[in-house]
């Protein structure tokens, strides 16, 4: 449907009363309105007839004399307001353009921020996953099998020299060392070390440790059976105890190419003291 | 050390032990066992494979006197000695 006419209604009224007020105080008024009116109803007549054979046109069925009447038409008549109501039809369409833009745009942007809080969410396995295919940062590769113990068979042209450290925290009192330097082993075979820990003190002391293989990558065939580390260990006041490790070193240790220039292992346990009720997390990821 | 989160740098990861940790021996029950492996390890210039025996029997001491659970020796890498003693007691009868 053509919908024009409403249009320059509207048009004819508001560039009238522009003209009303900005012709105020002069004497020709009359004569002017008056020209005016009769210019815009000569421009209405002349529009609504294009839009007509516009219409009809449309409908296929333009006619010679109309075509005729519209080339007679001198184009200063009807650019004014022809070029007004088109120039606001093409900022409508250009408006609606950008609007729709702005849309789809707005829509990908929406849609890659949620993209990213997903993408942090899922990181977090994902690293874990990645970690454990790749060894990173010392990650044991695959969880180590308890049951090898039984049937592990030792390496006996591979000899390894393990050395041993004991630490402790600075305000923790015990005297702690260990009771031999070194020990020399094969992997695949236990053996068995001691540390020994003095409480000076007349009070009782509550003690936890936690230990530490150099080199890092040595640390996941370094596998112990029981030792006396992550859980309290109270000694009453002046007492003296013998604390063993036992441990073995994993045959796989041989195999790794990484570990083929590896000879020496250090085994550090640093003590700490214990408040009543703290409790140190089992290490490792849950 | 292994509290630097440094991005790329090498940490090492902690491992709890298999059987958990051994009970304190706060009366020295096992005192002697200790000291004859102790004396083993010195003689042989600390191997651990030429003291097998003395590890073996302060394992046992412990676990007669409850200061660790109970396990059969083959579970704790013994297999090899139990065998041998298995052979000597089936040629001694």
């Amino acid at each position: 449907m053509c919908t024009y006419p409403h249009h320059l209604s509207q048009v004819k009224h508001t560039s009238l009363v522009g003209h009303f007020t900005y012709n105020s105080r002069i004497m020709l008024l009359p004569f002017l309105l008056r020209g005016c009116t009769a210019k815009h109803y000569v421009q209405q007549a002349l529009s609504s007839t294009r839009l007509c054979i516009n219409c009809c046109n449309i409908r296929g069925l333009a006619t010679s004399s109309g075509q005729l009447f519209l080339r007679r038409t001198p184009q200063g008549f009807l650019n004014q307001s022809r070029g007004a109501k088109t120039h606001k039809r093409k900022h409508q369409n250009q408006e609606d353009d950008w609007k729709k833009r702005n849309k789809t745009v707005l829509t990908y942007i929406a849609a890659a921020g949620v993209g990213m809080i997903g993408l942090s969410y899922a990181a977090v396995p994902v690293y874990r996953l990645y970690c454990q295919a790749s060894g990173l940062g010392g990650t044991a590769v695959a969880g180590h099998n308890t049951d090898q113990v039984e049937t592990m068979k030792p390496v006996r042209d591979r000899i390894i020299k393990v050395t041993f450290n004991a630490d402790t925290h600075a305000s923790m009192q015990w005297n702690f060392r260990p009771q031999q330097s070194e020990i020399y082993l094969v992997p695949g075979e236990t053996a068995l070390a001691f540390y020994k820990a003095r409480n000076p003190t007349d009070k009782p002391v509550i003690g936890i440790s936690t230990y530490n293989v150099v080199p890092f990558e040595a640390g996941q065939y370094f596998n112990k059976i029981q030792c006396f580390c992550f859980e309290e260990q109270r000694l009453n006041p002046h007492e003296e105890v013998d604390m063993p490790v036992f441990f073995y070193i994993d045959p796989e240790f041989d195999d790794d190419p990484r570990m083929a220039r590896v000879d020496t292992i250090i085994l550090s346990y640093t003590f700490f003291e214990a408040k009543e009720g703290q409790q140190l997390p089992i290490p490792g990821y849950s | 050390m292994s509290t630097a989160m440094n991005f790329g740098t090498k940490t090492f990861r902690q491992r709890p032990p298999d059987k958990g940790a051994f009970p304190l021996d706060h009366f020295g029950e096992c005192k002697s066992f200790k000291e004859t492996y102790m004396r083993c390890l010195r003689d042989n210039h600390f191997d651990s494979s030429h003291c097998r025996v003395e590890t073996k029997e302060y394992l046992e001491c412990r676990m007669d006197r409850q200061l660790m659970a109970k396990e059969p020796f083959e579970k704790l890498g013994f297999k090899d000695l139990m065998e041998e003693s298995d052979e000597e007691n089936k040629a001694k009868l």
